[in-house]
């Protein structure tokens, strides 16, 4: 289920994100805290499964918390945690699956099978195959590094989730314009572009420049200048046998005008990250200086269209000879649900990212998680030690994530999980919840795959969260100081003390 | 004034009205010790391998995690004058060793704490002073004998190694054999040939993510910042990659004085951003022909510089510590010059890769350098507390390193040396003729208490453990201690130093002598006069003289 939370601005969030909840929740608790702390760092490896992180770390604490009542020490759970995750881990690498990556289209089917799996927990889950197509191919467009900053995701309210387009290029919004913008040709093929960091506009030189002049000649020579400035410019971008001039600083109605006489099209205040994808794109420098403009520092694109998407108009670069970058044009209804599903997609795109990066998977829906538990049962009958419960209650822990699986869809748990025992006893070792049948299946085959470096992570924090909670014997809390930080406790309203209704 | 308040005879009469004056036993001696004893034993439960955390949370609201008592002690801001005074001495003890504030604070505490019984018998404080003095003198002439043994090569990893776990260890149990094997690395990597080992070589850089086993060292600067321009990576394809250092910001300057640009003819302001952009590029340009691969900038890199930067493929990046600034110049040998000017050859620094690597979701800089002058621990785990402790655990290892390099004979750890020293204390008690018998005594069960507290804290019963330890030593046998094994979690009376577990000589000597001395100046104070607070601005919160 998601959760729908306001925040103390008033700005609702709809949500099963775990991260994204933890952190509009403002938690203050010292201990609890830790495990916003774990949920941001999922995030910040990974980019899924912060749900699973913290819900892990709490049934380690909940398994444990009976040992703790019966007087073992702190110390004795804190290592048998250690060790049981060592185990896990072990383990988990044992049984990953690598995937042979030099077969393009296997690689692309792995991918998109764990997209799936990553979007399956998410609001959009019932159009998961359109976007894992969708988020396989943006991160497919990206060079090596795969930077994220260079899939751009932008939100256009109306239509269906269905019109949701990846375009393989740079997609912006139509930019504040002045007149004459439409009488500016909004189609070309193969136009050289110059991305600026000018203002073509009049504009005082330097800010503490000042111009002392004698006589009225001299007065209207420096009138004409300041025209003359921005006039070569323009004509220097001309000349260069420039069709786009895009600028992150405003373009003004002078500069607009006498480019839509001379069959150019022009947008200014373009966002700098948007400037920057089209510079990844299409090639060429970002220019500060009109000086020494070549074809070298121009970019290009094979067709350059302006179209209405909804109620907006967007700035279409297609067919960039560099598409290190991608652009996804986001359609849904209501807003609150389309930034739910723009944090969906950043967590697929993440997976996707982690899966290109390392190649071996295990299976989801809990199957990994049963096999986890049953290695760490079978081994915790081989210690002689106070750490055969304690291991083996962590194998219990592990149980969680299949039985919550089963308590949000509605299933018997007990019952499925039963059912789980059973199968990862015989050796079925990815045996899973079958969220459409409630009932069990071999999850592998069914193709419900996460990247091993998802779990790993999520078991490594999990536990590690919960050592640190374990290792507390005392918490001490000044009094907090009022003079340094004199907001911290009331928010800072809307309006600057004007008292802006909010 | 017209109505005058009486006020009570004797000491007030003469002092400003909210004076508090505390004299006597009772009043001060007593008030003193049982306060100090309060405050070491709440951070006695830190001790050792398996000593507990605890969660501070300071004036501003932040969290710390941690069992490393000088923290501990700094986020609590103590008010008490006597408290205060125990934690100036485990600061020292910081300053000092690098480590062992704990052992420096508990112990200090314990000395107070068998004071007060002496005290109570009727010892007057001075002969009390006097005794402790004496029975430090003589601990640390024992400590001598203790020596189990030296490190010959400070550049010799697997002599080095086992010291530098057990600091850690103390801190980081169970993740002691990582964040050793690092440290020792890193320390030994920028030792310089017969020159002093500097602790700020070794740097930490934090990524929140992964896991602890993702912690890596890194051979020259790391930081936490993409770089400006285009350019993301330098790697020669031989040779080195120069790198000019710029302590001002990389843009044209400001001038100081208010000033406006003044022109008399159109011409004049046709040319003048031409001028200017010709003016950067020859900038730049020089830069280049110099042979710079890499600008770093100490303050703002400037748009018009940047785009000339990213024009002649040189890679920009800002650095806003200007003590980050002035560590890479050492760790490139370069000179940071405070104007925009090309760098002469001399003046130019250089690495052998600068390149940029995503560690988790952060973007980071790397100077790489083969023989380096600094080195970086990257650090990685999954909370920010967890972080910060790490880190806390690198820096007191690196600190025991550097003691290591100007004392490098060792003893046994894990009580062995307090039990051996308690032992030899209380028989050379009994040869005293004075009153300074029962102090010296006391010194011994104070030294006694630290070792129960440790067996205490591993889970053992300390009277016990320690009833087992002196009976090994009356059997003859040396270096009996607690040693926790890290296997299997258990702890267990043994030979120590055989288990390679041994502490800094150093490091045992500044505690003990701390500990003592700071023990003696509480026992001396036998009035405490507090005057009225000043008006003024209201004092913020107790402490309140920290100034972070």
């Amino acid at each position: 289920m998601d959760k729908l939370i306001i925040d103390d601005r008033k700005k609702a969030t709809i949500s099963n994100d775990g991260a994204t909840i933890l952190k509009l929740l403002n938690v203050v608790h010292p201990a609890a805290r830790i495990l916003v702390d774990i949920a941001k760092s999922q995030d910040a490896q990974v980019g899924d499964g912060t749900t699973s992180v913290v819900i892990l770390a709490c049934e380690f604490l909940r398994q444990m918390k009976p040992f703790l009542e019966e007087g073992v020490h702190p110390r004795v759970v804190i290592h048998a945690l250690r060790r049981g995750t060592q185990l896990a881990l072990d383990r988990l690498d044992e049984i990953a699956v690598k995937i042979a990556k030099d077969d393009p289209a296997q690689v692309r089917s792995l991918l998109e099978k764990c997209a799936t799996t990553a979007l399956n927990s998410k609001l959009v889950a019932h159009q998961k195959e359109f976007f894992s197509k969708l988020v396989v191919d943006a991160v497919m467009l990206l060079d090596e590094l795969l930077p994220l900053d260079m899939i751009g995701i932008k939100k256009v309210a109306g239509g269906a989730l269905e019109d949701t387009r990846l375009v393989s290029g740079v997609a912006f919004k139509k930019t504040f314009s002045y007149a004459g913008f439409e009488m500016q040709p909004k189609k070309y093929a193969n136009p050289k572009i110059a991305l600026l960091n000018i203002e073509l506009e009049l504009r005082a030189e330097r800010e503490n420049a000042e111009v002392r002049v004698k006589s009225v000649e001299e007065y209207q020579k420096v009138v004409d200048t300041e025209w003359n400035i921005l006039y070569d410019k323009l004509v220097t971008l001309h000349k260069a046998g420039v069709k786009i001039v895009l600028s992150k600083l405003p373009i003004g109605d002078v500069a607009t005008q006498w480019c839509a006489d001379r069959d150019m099209f022009c947008a200014g205040r373009v966002p700098e990250e948007d400037l920057r994808r089209t510079q990844k794109a299409c090639g060429g420098r970002i220019h500060t200086t009109v000086v020494g403009l070549t074809d070298a520092t121009l970019g290009t694109c094979e067709l350059f269209e302006e179209v209405q998407i909804g109620a907006d108009r967007y700035n279409l670069f297609t067919g960039c000879p560099r598409a290190r970058t991608c652009t996804i044009v986001l359609r849904g209804g209501a807003e609150q649900f389309m930034e739910e599903t723009e944090r969906s997609l950043h967590d697929a795109i993440m997976i996707v990212r982690r899966a290109r990066k390392n190649d071996s998977v295990v299976a989801g829906g809990g199957a990994i998680d049963m096999e986890l538990s049953y290695h760490l049962r079978q081994h915790s009958r081989n210690v002689t030690s106070k750490q055969q419960l304690l291991i083996g209650a962590m194998a219990k822990a592990f149980e969680l994530i299949p039985r919550q699986l089963c308590d949000n869809a509605g299933f018997d748990a007990t019952f499925v999980l039963n059912k789980l025992r059973n199968r990862h006893a015989n050796g079925d070792l990815w045996a899973g919840v079958d969220i459409q049948r409630e009932d069990v299946a071999d999850n592998f085959t069914a193709c419900v795959w996460e990247p091993a470096l998802v779990k790993a992570n999520a078991i490594v924090a999990a536990s590690e969260a919960a050592c640190s909670m374990l290792s507390v014997d005392e918490t001490v809390k000044n009094p907090a100081s009022s003079s340094t930080l004199p907001n911290e406790n009331k928010p800072v309203k809307p309006g600057r003390g004007m008292g802006r209704p909010c | 004034m017209a109505l005058h308040v009486p006020r009570a005879p004797g000491f007030y009469s003469m002092m400003k009205e909210g004076a508090r004056h505390y004299a006597g036993m009772d009043e001060a001696v007593f008030r003193n010790i049982e306060a100090c004893c309060q405050m070491s034993g709440m951070t006695s439960t830190c001790y050792g391998p398996v000593g507990m955390n605890k969660i501070v949370i300071n004036h501003i609201g932040k969290h710390f995690i941690t069992k490393d008592a000088a923290t501990v002690l700094q986020e609590l801001e103590v008010a008490h004058p006597a408290a205060k005074m125990l934690v100036l001495s485990s600061k020292q003890q910081e300053q000092e060793a690098g480590d062992g504030t704990n052992l420096c604070l508990m112990l200090a505490g314990f000395l107070l704490k068998e004071a007060e019984s002496v005290l109570r018998m009727g010892l007057s404080p001075t002969e009390v002073v006097s005794g402790y003095e004496k029975a430090l003198e003589m601990a640390q002439k024992m400590l001598e004998d203790q020596v189990v043994g030296q490190v010959s090569d400070v550049r010799d990893i697997a002599q080095v190694e086992p010291l530098i776990r057990c600091a850690v260890m103390s801190k980081q149990f169970g993740l002691h054999e990582r964040l050793a094997r690092l440290i020792s690395e890193a320390c030994i990597s920028v030792l310089p040939q017969g020159g002093h080992f500097d602790v700020d070589r070794v740097r930490v850089c934090k990524v929140l993510g992964g896991s602890v086993d993702g912690s890596r060292l890194i051979g020259g600067m790391v930081f936490r910042r993409a770089a400006e321009g285009d350019v993301t990576q330098v790697i020669p394809e031989s040779g080195r990659v120069k790198v000019a250092v710029f302590a001002c910001p990389v843009d044209f300057l400001q001038t100081e004085t208010k000033g406006t640009v003044l022109m008399e003819t159109a011409a004049e302001l046709a040319n003048f951003s031409a001028e200017e952009e010709r003016i950067m590029e020859a900038q730049v340009r020089s830069l280049a022909e110099a042979g710079a691969r890499v600008v770093v900038s100490g303050g703002k890199v400037g748009e018009l510089a940047l785009h000339y930067l990213n024009h002649y493929n040189i890679l920009a990046l800002r650095v806003s510590s200007k003590f980050d600034l002035r560590r890479l110049a050492t760790a490139t040998g370069a000179i940071a010059l405070p104007r925009l000017t090309t760098p002469t050859a001399e003046e130019m620094g250089s690495c052998s890769r600068v390149v940029t690597q995503e560690v988790g979701d952060t973007n980071v800089v790397v100077f790489e350098e083969d023989n380096c002058k600094i080195s970086t621990v990257l650090l990685r785990a999954s909370t920010e507390n967890l972080l910060d402790d790490l880190e806390r655990a690198v820096d007191d290892g690196v600190n025991a390193y550097k003691a290591l390099t100007r004392n490098p004979r060792f003893v046994s750890g894990g009580g062995a040396t307090e039990a051996a020293l308690a032992v030899k204390l209380a028989a050379a008690a009994e040869a005293e003729p004075g009153l300074e018998q029962y102090a010296i005594s006391r010194f011994a069960n104070a030294l006694d208490a630290v070792v129960k507290t440790l067996a205490t804290n591993c889970c053992l019963n300390g009277a016990e453990t320690l009833s087992k330890i002196h009976a090994e030593l009356a059997a003859g046998r040396k270096h009996i201690g607690i040693f926790c094994d890290p296997d299997s979690g258990e702890s267990a009376v043994a030979n120590v130093s055989e288990r390679g577990l041994s502490d800094l000589l150093l490091v045992k000597q500044w505690a003990l002598r701390l500990a003592c001395r700071s023990a003696c100046t509480v026992l001396s104070v036998d009035e405490i006069i507090m005057s009225r607070p000043a008006g003024g601005p209201k004092p913020r919160g107790p402490g309140g003289d920290d100034d972070d």
